[in-house]
């Protein structure tokens, strides 16, 4: 088994929504190991999306505790959020989320901008990940000149670029058509054999379940199956 | 990188961003001509005063201008001329003499100050002789003449070659009269000084006033170098003892109640300015911010800290504001350029304005550190506008963030 790196213990997520009060996680364990490619699935409510962001430092649980690579973040201020994001997570949104003003190029190099990185250190990096996604024709187009499916592509070289502990991608082919789907989901299937890239998605696409090595079926903030084939 | 995001996120809705440079560059070039336009009046109200009444300079009896008494002559106002002849930083000079007194002529009579000058020296001084619209000028070779102005001479019903009775007081405080003759008739720009002054040759008045051949009431300089004023007032003062030294400021106040208004006036306006401008700014920031959520989000959760966001909308803002300022100072520059070799006629109000001896032609004009302080208050402007869209952009929480649509 390899090091695990994301560890979570009685993980506890409630929060008042519009004078309702949301329990969203009831109690999650959850450990996922470097080199899986795992699917959090379950129907919409069931506290997937909660249980993504609370993993990816965008938010704090109620109680219990979230380990990346050994690290609590349970209880790190928002600046050292940000600071614990930059170095260790990679984002895949549903909606790609690039910098619209940016090039494919500055995309992919903005996160290393951040991480004050050199230059040389970009170009070669930032060279790397474009030909990984099969895209380094396309550095220089703007994302309003990439079909979805490139977008997202790009979208994951920008996770890549920090060499993060893991990628997380929430609905990552909810806007893609099958092709796009197909394509994306070969290029993060090839990252994880190849590389050891880490990915979790959350998803309802049955696509990327197929493709998926571990399933975690949640369910009412709970979960109830976790699958592994 | 940070830089070139700002820049290019600017001009994502590239009309909003025009409309808000467009209007940044009207707004400055209006603010500009208007201080420009008022620095004109300013100048405008100080040249005529300085060129028609006080010069630079002024000697004076430190007791003359309490009653304008007759007896009380410069000191040692033959040195004093002298040493200001020698001097190079004067250009011109010339001493007279003032007598209070009663003009009458057949019709009527008229309170009048008698200014007794030395023609060639005064036009020098004040032009005089540029005034005159009928008759001739003062000489010397012709005994008791005088100018009076056309507003005088319609009020005693005077022509020219007219005769008119002076009553005024000797030096030995006697009162005394003598019959003059209209040489010129002269006009200048303000009203309340053709009401009151009269010219005679300077010898005239003090053969007739019992006063010496030297002796002066007043000694009105030009310097060649305005900016030299405070300081040669201050050195001179020093020179010469009891006699009273005063520079243009001093003898005219109301210059000076005048140009502080005007600067009041002036910042009202670039705080008018600025407040309209920070508003509109911050309205269309706002907007930019709030358009942008989601990408604001996903910044800060792929790990842009709050700083470099806040720099990032700081940024922003501060280029949409400060875009425009040159070339709306550049605008306002070119407008008051050609309008102050051309001027602008006030002619409609010129009656008004000869209350108060100022020109009906107006001719705008600012320095250099106006055009600074504009450019100032527009940076100053797009600073304090970025603050709170900057703050709402960090006030973001991404998790949130991220969900807008």
């Amino acid at each position: 088994m390899n090091e695990s790196v994301i560890e979570i213990s009685n993980l506890q997520k409630s929060y008042t929504e519009t004078a309702v009060h949301v329990h969203a996680l009831r109690g999650v364990d959850l450990s996922i190991a470097k080199g899986e490619f795992t699917a959090i699935v379950g129907p919409s409510g069931s506290g997937k999306t909660t249980l993504l962001n609370i993993i990816g430092g965008l938010d704090r649980p109620t109680d219990g505790t979230v380990k990346i690579r050994g690290n609590d973040i349970s209880n790190l201020s928002d600046n050292q959020l940000i600071d614990f994001r930059r170095e260790n997570i990679g984002f895949v949104f549903q909606s790609y989320n690039l910098i619209p003003v940016l090039t494919a190029k500055e995309n992919v190099e903005f996160v290393m901008l951040l991480q004050n990185r050199s230059q040389a250190e970009r170009d070669a990096r930032t060279l790397e990940l474009m030909e990984a996604v099969g895209l380094a024709d396309r550095m220089a187009n703007r994302p309003s000149e990439l079909s979805g499916g490139q977008q997202q592509r790009v979208a994951v070289a920008r996770a890549l670029a920090p060499k993060p502990a893991f990628i997380l991608a929430d609905e990552p082919t909810a806007n893609l058509d099958s092709v796009s789907t197909s394509d994306l989901l070969d290029l993060m299937a090839k990252l994880n054999e190849e590389e050891g890239i880490t990915f979790v998605f959350s998803t309802h696409d049955q696509r990327v379940i197929d493709r998926a090595r571990r399933v975690v079926l949640l369910e009412d903030g709970k979960i109830i199956s976790d699958d592994r084939k | 990188m940070l830089f070139t995001v700002a820049w290019r996120n600017i001009w994502r809705s590239k009309t909003r961003t025009l409309v808000v440079i467009g209007s940044t560059i009207v707004g400055i070039w209006a603010l500009v001509f208007l201080l420009g336009f008022f620095e004109g009046q300013v100048q405008n109200y100080m040249g005529s005063v300085i060129q028609n009444e006080t010069s630079h300079l002024q000697y004076h009896h430190p007791n003359f201008k309490d009653d304008f008494e007759s007896a009380l002559v410069i000191p040692g106002a033959a040195t004093i001329t002298e040493t200001l002849a020698q001097d190079n930083e004067v250009e011109a000079f010339t001493s007279r003499v003032i007598l209070n007194g009663m003009l009458a002529s057949s019709a009527a009579a008229q309170g009048v100050m008698a200014i007794g000058v030395d023609a060639d020296a005064e036009q020098a001084v004040t032009n005089l002789n540029d005034k005159i619209i009928e008759g001739q000028p003062l000489t010397g070779d012709k005994k008791n003449q005088l100018l009076i102005s056309q507003r005088m001479a319609e009020k005693l019903k005077v022509k020219l070659r007219s005769k008119v009775v002076l009553t005024f007081q000797t030096a030995e405080q006697e009162i005394s009269s003598a019959a003059l003759r209209v040489a010129g008739i002269y006009k200048s720009n303000k009203r309340l000084n053709d009401e009151l002054y009269i010219f005679a040759n300077i010898s005239d008045l003090r053969r007739l006033a019992v006063l010496p051949d030297d002796a002066a009431h007043e000694i009105a300089v030009v310097l060649d170098d305005f900016e030299q004023v405070e300081s040669k007032t201050i050195s001179l003062s020093e020179n010469s003892g009891e006699v009273l030294v005063e520079n243009y400021r001093q003898l005219s106040p109301d210059l000076e109640l005048m140009n502080s208004q005007i600067k009041i006036n002036m910042t009202v306006m670039i705080v008018i300015f600025m407040l309209a401008l920070i508003f509109g700014i911050i309205n269309t920031m706002l907007m930019a911010v709030l358009e942008r959520m989601r990408e604001l989000g996903m910044l800060m959760a792929i790990g842009m800290n709050k700083v470099k966001i806040f720099l990032m909308v700081c940024l922003e803002t501060l280029m949409i504001s400060v875009i425009g300022a040159p070339v709306g100072i550049f605008l306002g520059f070119l407008t008051i350029e050609f309008l102050n070799r051309k001027g602008i006629s006030l002619a409609r109000w010129s009656s008004a304005l000869e209350e108060f001896g100022m020109s009906d032609l107006v001719r705008p004009a600012l320095a250099l550190d106006n055009y600074l302080m504009v450019a100032l208050a527009v940076v100053i402007t797009g600073l304090l506008a970025s603050i709170y869209p900057s703050l709402k952009a960090i006030r973001l929480r991404p998790v949130e963030a991220l969900r807008k649509v």
